[in-house]
């Protein structure tokens, strides 16, 4: 990897510290990026009026003049450029930054050289960023209460189903702590804890980026104070984010799965699972009516069980295929997905990724029709709860997880 | 599930014959019970039927299977109690599954308290229950239908001193409907098992209710006035249930069970059954094609049923005499393989156990106007024994496992009520559920994908049908069209590899879809459709008129 040295930019004279550093992470976001900065200076001048503040860009390469609209954004400026895998500029990750992990690292640098106290990520194309985001994200920090913020969201029911289904309750049950948002964009960090990860000698590795959910099981496991704080709303305007379905389950389940073969310290001794503290109010899913294609759901997933069963038969044990099949017929009303057997399928899934008994991408992709079936089974359960009995479905799904840890743990070696 | 919220259901579904000794024995005595049933309803729903028909379930002497019924009331203590019914039925409604139990309406058994009563006293209230003549004069018309067992319809009974009328066997006299009070006493049956929730019943032999001098005594019009009685009892006391008639006749015959739509819901097709064999066996669609010719319009809210096999011979009464002999032929080249005017084999066997033949002929049952049934085992493709007597051969134990007795009981083998099958090929450690269910290409994966594609459509239970005329003869092909959908089916009916041309032209512009693997084939134009077909090879196409749009679910905005 390779970073420039930051250097300072704009209107606004750069100091030489800064009590709180605000971050983004830029990529060809000239449209949205402003309007982030902005409203953190806001967030900065209603909540901490009494601290120093300084805007760090860590841009992945922009030609559109993303790191010169933040020049008038109103607050002081840093740019720090570095250089991402040209691989991930032709093919920019799900979360829109190329290298956003070395994004991250230039980012933290950045603020220990500023003796930042918090260093407050944004997205840069986060459209529906508030200047309470501020608040709830650097208070439990400069409070000396957490290390680590990360974001909940206020969401609609069918929004989030990678997270709500597979990523929250994958992540919960290997760490141990019920994360909402794993990948979660926002996130706020002390300064002990930037200090910690940057000396720390397992964020090294080439090969698929995993360093949003490092950094969260890192502070976990080496004891720092993990904190969630609701948000409100997240919604985003992006040019570079894909929403090719197929490649955002690969990368974020592959980032989980490189996760667990890299860091098995992290979580194969962890059992159970606590809640997080929070800040702020949490939020009952939104339940207001949406068109979802359930039938296109359902039929994608029968048509991966038929032209997939030869792959799966490599993943999966005879009798999660026996049941998976049995699924594939039932009719589409009633069609239910129990939760034990998702578990048991991520987890061999897992464990297929960990032994690589195929192609480890082809295993990825062929997780999507599961995925698919299982979306359209909580889309159906769903469709007519309250927002409580929502919010349980998911509790429901993380609990079986949990219950099915012990089988992961006993097939990985 | 709410058990019957559905008026015409039955037109869509799919229905699965099981006898209760057969299934599963719970309680470990050798002989299937409903706690042994209950407990693989989960297997049933998986496999996607809609309906279960139980075979008699009544207390019984056995002599004929249960078809002798010695008490409407009970059911028969080996299979449990009345309340192991009511658990079973409450169950198998939780699973969205319906149950119709055999009826049989025509006769009882001589064990009977009825016909015990009748014959002790001719003036009991039971004596005129039955048919009696001092003369075995009467009624010569009528056939004998178990020819190698009965020698006439009337039996001499010492005790009542009377002949008494059996179309059966001669421990099974016929109930007299001419007896007002024997309807009275039917319904009463009807009543009690459908106020436990039952959602129907399959009505054994019905044509042979009243008997009239001069005729043959079948399908007589009070015959069909009694049933329409019955009918409207049900319709006005239990919406939703559904009233199966046994008329093994031509269907012409059969209509007429149809009525207005006010007489029997739905009827078995009999002479298509045989046709389908010897439409695969000629490699002609010629047998099929005109069997539907000869099949009449019905009520529209009737539909037929259509069975490859059922607890019975395959029956050869509804060909001809030239077609019978082709059948024995075909397929009972034992001569213990032949019972009564019919073959005495299960699906496979008859198949040869020919996996791409059993496929088609399940393509053909599940696509072909009407409600199919599977029986019992043939979902796995199960063999028979044709020395266990009768028809036993085709009534062995379900076999679920490679476990001692299939899997099917913990009883001591000896004990079992008939031998599971252990002929080399069909023998249970190679053909079990569990060993199938683990195969994805296993014969019963293959069934419940079969049906599954079937329940995605109605056009398959309520469309017309058109036949194409290919020259090929050996291919048969159908348009079953339904309100928007069109489906089309083509088949290839002989063991070696066909083209085919198919006119199309009034669906030009269509793209067929095939429905098992969702994959486009070419769009229809005017030139003559191409395909080939391996060997006893099918298509299920969906004739779709819509663009072409990429697949979007609604989530991928904001799915992480």
């Amino acid at each position: 990897m390779s970073s420039a040295a930051p250097e300072p930019r704009g209107a606004v004279a750069t100091p030489a510290t800064a009590d709180v550093a605000v971050a983004v992470l830029t990529y060809n976001n000239v449209e949205t990026v402003k309007m982030v900065a902005a409203t953190a200076a806001a967030g900065l001048a209603q909540h901490f009026p009494g601290l120093s503040a300084v805007l760090i860009d860590a841009d992945a390469g922009s030609s559109d003049g993303t790191p010169e609209a933040l020049e008038t954004a109103g607050l002081p400026l840093v740019v720090t450029h570095y250089e991402p895998p040209a691989g991930e500029r032709a093919a920019v990750p799900f979360h829109g930054v190329p290298g956003r992990g070395e994004g991250l690292r230039a980012v933290f640098a950045a603020a220990r050289e500023l003796k930042a106290r918090v260093c407050v990520v944004l997205e840069a194309d986060v459209a529906s960023v508030a200047p309470d985001w501020i608040r709830d994200l650097a208070g439990p920090v400069l409070t000396e209460k957490a290390d680590f913020v990360g974001p909940a969201y206020a969401r609609h029911r069918w929004e989030g189903t990678i997270t709500r289904l597979l990523l929250s309750p994958l992540v919960r049950a290997l760490y141990g702590r019920r994360l909402q948002q794993p990948f979660g964009g926002q996130q706020a960090l002390s300064a002990r804890l930037i200090d910690h990860l940057l000396v720390h000698p397992k964020w090294n590795w080439s090969g698929r980026d995993v360093s949003d959910l490092w950094i969260t099981g890192a502070a976990i496991a080496d004891g720092f104070a993990v904190w969630e704080a609701w948000l409100g709303p997240h919604a985003v305007r992006s040019r570079t984010r894909t929403n090719d379905l197929p490649t955002m389950l690969a990368e974020t389940v592959g980032a989980v799965f490189t996760l667990m073969d890299r860091h098995q310290d992290l979580w194969l001794e962890v059992r159970g699972s606590e809640p997080l503290p929070t800040v702020g109010a949490p939020r009952a899913p939104l339940v207001e009516p949406r068109a979802l294609e359930v039938d296109a759901m359902l039929d994608a997933f029968r048509l991966g069980v038929r032209d997939l069963g030869g792959i799966w038969d490599l993943i999966l044990t005879p009798d999660t295929l026996g049941e998976v099949l049995v699924l594939e017929n039932a009719p589409g009303p009633g069609f239910r997905f129990p939760d034990d057997l998702w578990a048991r399928i991520v987890y061999e899934f897992a464990l297929g990724h960990h032994y690589a008994v195929v192609h480890r991408d082809h295993l990825l992709r062929s997780l999507v029709p599961l995925y698919l079936g299982r979306t359209a089974a909580y889309v159906q359960v769903t469709r007519t709860a309250t927002a409580q009995a929502t919010e349980e479905m998911p509790e429901e799904t993380a609990r079986a997880f949990e219950r099915q840890k012990p089988y992961l743990v006993e097939h990985w070696r | 599930m709410p058990p019957h919220p559905d008026g015409d259901w039955y037109k869509d579904a799919v229905f699965y014959e099981v006898h209760v000794k057969a299934f599963m024995d719970a309680d470990g005595n050798g002989v299937g019970d409903f706690a042994g049933l209950t407990g693989k309803l989960d297997y049933l729903h998986d496999l996607g039927v809609d309906c279960l028909w139980i075979l008699p379930m009544y207390p019984s002497p056995l002599r004929d299977d249960g078809y002798d019924i010695a008490d409407f009331y009970g059911i028969l203590p080996s299979y449990g109690t009345v309340e192991d019914f009511q658990k079973f039925l409450d169950a198998a409604h939780d699973r969205g599954l319906r149950v119709i139990a055999d009826l049989v309406m025509n006769h009882t058994s001589d064990a009977h308290p009825w016909f015990q009563a009748a014959r002790a006293d001719r003036l009991s209230p039971q004596r005129d229950y039955y048919v009696w003549s001092d003369s075995d004069r009467k009624y010569r018309e009528a056939r004998i239908i178990f020819t190698d067992t009965e020698k006439s319809n009337w039996t001499f009974d010492p005790v009542a001193k009377q002949y008494y009328w059996h179309r059966f066997f001669s421990h099974q006299p016929d109930l007299n409907y001419d007896n007002p009070a024997v309807k009275t006493a039917m319904l009463d049956v009807m009543r009690f098992w459908l106020d436990r929730g039952l959602d129907g019943f399959r009505c054994d032999a019905v044509p042979y209710l009243i008997e009239r001098e001069g005729t043959s005594c079948e399908n007589l019009p009070e015959t069909h006035t009694i049933l329409k009685e019955f009918r409207r009892v049900i319709d006005a006391e239990y919406a939703g249930r559904v009233l199966l008639a046994e008329a093994n006749q031509w269907p012409e015959d059969v209509r007429p069970y149809f009525a207005d739509g006010d007489e029997f819901h739905m009827a078995f097709h009999f002479p298509l059954m045989p046709r389908l064999y010897m439409g695969v066996r000629r490699e002609d669609r010629q047998p099929i094609t005109d069997i539907f010719t000869h099949t009449p319009a019905i009520p529209p809210n009737c539909q037929w049923c259509l069975f490859l096999r059922n607890h019975d011979e395959l029956t050869l009464e509804m060909v001809t005499n030239e077609e019978r002999d082709y059948m024995y032929y075909a397929y009972a080249s034992d001569p213990a393989m032949k019972l009564n005017l019919g073959i005495r084999r299960r699906l496979a066997p008859l198949m040869d156990n020919d996996r791409r033949r059993i496929e088609l002929l399940n393509c053909l049952l599940l696509t072909l106007p009407g409600s199919p049934i599977v029986y019992y085992g043939d979902e796995i493709g199960m063999g028979d024994n044709v020395y266990l007597g009768d028809r036993n051969g085709v009534r062995t134990p379900m076999q679920w496992s490679d476990d001692r007795n299939a899997g099917f009981s913990s009883a001591d083998p000896a004990a079992l009520y008939l031998p599971v099958i252990t002929n080399p090929t069909y023998h249970y450690q190679a053909v079990n559920v569990a060993a199938q269910e683990k195969d994805p290409a296993s014969m019963l994966n293959t069934m419940r994908r079969l049906i599954a594609v079937r329940k995605r459509s109605p056009a398959w239970g309520r469309g017309t049908i058109e036949f194409l005329r290919p020259r090929n003869q050996a291919i048969l092909a159908y348009l079953r069209a339904w309100r928007d959908d069109t489906l089309l089916v083509v088949a290839n009916l002989s063991a070696r590899t066909q083209p085919v041309e198919l006119d199309l032209t009034a669906h030009e512009g269509a793209e067929p879809i095939e429905m098992l693997s969702g994959n486009r084939f070419p769009r229809v134009t005017r030139a003559p459709y191409f395909l080939s077909l391996g060997p006893h090879g099918y298509y299920w196409f969906r004739l779709e008129r819509r663009e072409r749009r990429p697949v979007r679910y609604g989530i991928e905005e904001t799915a992480i």
